[in-house]
């Protein structure tokens, strides 16, 4: 199989007031196109700042990351912002949706910013938004504002956003944090099926053991150090 | 959607703060279009002067010993032109016309008339003044001399307010502010030097010297004053329009000794560059305030970017280049621009209609389209420049920067 992300000796130190602190210490990871992964470890283990870093949002100190062979971090502005705005989706750990516009307009969101805002296919880029979050169960939300939904249903529209441009990986962190148990398991099978049916790969930050176990491979972070697991992991 | 409406929705949320922002660049830029409407207006004012009254030659002896006094009005006694210079100067002042209509290619008749269309301009009028001071009714006045026909076409502007012109050399006409200081009026009698003089009228005020003056018939006042074959200046109404005066001034001076002639057009002139200058300097105070206004709208705008950390962080994620951003940030400043530019154009105009007629008497304040196209572009040029750091200082956030901020 090609290898989607390749992670290389990345190392992340911190200055804190002339304090080094290392968020990751020679990381090194392996991520095949169509896998499921999921990262679990405590608070602070570091795995928000690998996320960030594969993501194209920290640039790391030391190391590489190629994203199907390509170095990101050898990108200039507007090539790292190419590659963020289609590769990859991102899911944030926080509400992250633009106030002022409507579920629907921030599920399109990215395709504004794809091909340098020019012009872009509105009728089919909305087609798929209004499909996205009525699979997602937000079917009569499209035109609410965020402040108009309730926590779990504004995740759910950022996760919705994530899928918007049909990018090759999917970075999740804490995903299902604010739903309950039948959304949580409703979101997987969305991840799931997607997974299967597109071929996207998966990196998934989360706390939930159970999540974690329905992914293809479980990896641990501790201390800023990345221990590499196949699936059936327990803590 | 296209990235300017993102902005539009942004700045839809914030409709208070865009407009307290845009009411700091309005305020600057009404100052500065109320200068230039005024400005503009006054000047056309002063050349509106001088087209209405034609354009004319004053002629006048070089002063060497006017009293401090007539000075004081613009005109002067102890320097005379002889009356006996006249032809002379007619002379030079038809050839140097002739000669100007010719070099811009006018019409030029065998009797050395000029003219358009086949009409010949009506000859120049050359409307002579003997200036005296005297003491009348206990009061310190100008006595002129005017010879009444040539006065009357060269100051067609003068009316009578109540009575008649005069008809005889005993006869004089008054000013009205000296009528109303005087408490004369037609029907009485002044004593000028040892001559008892009626008074047949008083002139409609003109905003002139002419107010304060008592005018008799030239031979009277040279008679009265022992001014025989004397003149203090001549009023030359050209009669023909945007005929060459300056050009015939020239000439004058430079061919008849002991006169100077200075063209009504040359004083507008002047008296334009000393507004241009006055309204340049003014313009420097009203950009300082502009520059003010600039700060003002930097701060508000980095107040509200670092307010927008999270949101910018965010658009940077998911795929908005440098570029978007700082193009989202100036658009909002264009916004911000020309609804200040709009504001501050309304404002000024109706500054200018206050702060116009204090300035200028009868000013006719003419406000143009192209004083709103000014304001706008104004408007929006200070709010890009105050904006320009806060949208760079945007585009640089870096992400997790932005997401510590939560």
């Amino acid at each position: 199989m090609t290898n989607m992300i390749d992670i290389d000796d990345v190392w992340k130190i911190y200055d804190v007031g002339g304090e080094k602190i290392e968020a990751l210490k020679s990381v090194n990871l392996t991520i095949e196109k169509g896998t499921f992964i999921s990262i679990v470890g405590h608070s602070g283990s570091g795995k928000t700042t690998l996320l960030s870093i594969l993501g194209g949002l920290t640039k790391p100190s030391q190391g590489r990351v190629h994203i199907e062979g390509i170095d990101i971090w050898n990108l200039n502005d507007r090539e790292l912002s190419a590659m963020r705005n289609r590769k990859i989706g991102f899911i944030f750990q926080f509400s992250s949706l633009i106030p002022t516009l409507r579920a629907i307009d921030n599920v399109a969101l990215p395709v504004i910013y794809a091909n340098g805002g020019g012009k872009t296919d509105r009728k089919a880029t909305y087609e798929y938004a209004r499909e996205l979050l009525s699979t997602l169960g937000l079917g009569n939300k499209l035109q609410s504002f965020p402040s108009e939904l309730s926590g779990g249903q504004q995740r759910r529209v950022s996760i919705a956003r994530a899928f918007i441009n049909r990018p090759s990986i999917i970075v999740a962190d804490e995903p299902t944090g604010d739903l309950d148990m039948q959304s949580e398991s409703e979101v997987m099978e969305f991840f799931s099926h997607n997974n299967e049916q597109e071929k996207t790969t998966f990196l998934l930050v989360t706390h939930n053991l159970a999540l974690a176990r329905m992914t293809d491979k479980v990896h641990t972070m501790k201390n800023g150090m990345l221990n590499q697991n196949n699936g059936g992991f327990t803590v | 959607m296209k990235i300017y409406q993102v902005a539009l929705k942004e700045i839809g949320k914030r409709k208070m703060r865009t407009l307290y922002t845009s009411f700091g660049i309005a305020v600057a830029v009404s100052m500065l279009i109320s200068v230039m409407i005024t400005a503009s207006s006054g000047q056309k004012e002063v050349f509106n002067v001088i087209a209405r009254y034609g354009h004319s030659l004053t002629i006048t002896p070089v002063d060497k010993s006017s009293s401090q006094s007539l000075k004081n009005f613009g005109i002067g006694t102890g320097s005379y032109i002889p009356e006996s210079a006249l032809p002379e100067i007619l002379n030079v002042y038809q050839d140097a016309i002739v000669a100007g209509w010719e070099k811009i290619g006018g019409l030029i008749f065998q009797d050395g008339t000029v003219g358009i269309g086949g009409v010949a301009f009506p000859p120049p009028t050359f409307a002579p003044r003997l200036y005296e001071e005297a003491t009348v009714k206990g009061k310190d006045v100008i006595i002129g001399g005017v010879v009444l026909d040539k006065e009357l076409i060269a100051r067609f502007w003068w009316d009578i307010d109540t009575g008649r012109f005069m008809d005889n050399d005993n006869e004089v006409i008054i000013g009205k502010l000296f009528a109303t200081l005087t408490q004369t009026k037609p029907g009485d009698t002044l004593d000028i030097g040892s001559a008892k003089m009626t008074v047949t009228g008083v002139i409609r005020e003109t905003d002139s010297p002419d107010d304060y003056m008592v005018f008799t018939s030239l031979k009277a006042c040279q008679r009265i004053f022992n001014k025989q074959g004397k003149i203090s200046m001549i009023n030359v109404r050209a009669m023909c329009p945007k005929c060459p005066v300056g050009e015939a001034a020239v000439e004058i001076n430079k061919k008849v000794l002991g006169v100077r002639a200075t063209s009504q057009m040359e004083i507008a002139t002047a008296q334009s560059q000393i507004f241009q200058k006055t309204t340049a300097l003014i313009v420097s105070f009203v950009v300082a305030s502009l520059i003010i206004s600039c700060i003002g709208v930097f701060n508000i705008i980095m107040g509200a970017i670092h307010g927008r950390m999270r949101e910018i962080g965010l658009l940077k994620a998911l795929g908005a280049s440098k570029n978007q951003l700082v193009r989202f940030f100036l658009y909002e400043a264009v916004l911000i621009g020309v609804t200040g530019g709009i504001i501050g154009f309304v404002l000024g105009s109706a500054l200018s209609h206050i702060v116009g007629p204090i300035l200028f008497k009868d000013i006719v304040i003419q406000v143009s389209p192209r004083f709103l196209v000014i304001a706008v572009l104004l408007g929006t040029m200070a709010s890009i420049v105050a904006s320009i750091y806060p949208a760079l200082y945007a585009s640089k956030i870096r992400v997790t920067e932005a997401f510590k901020s939560l």
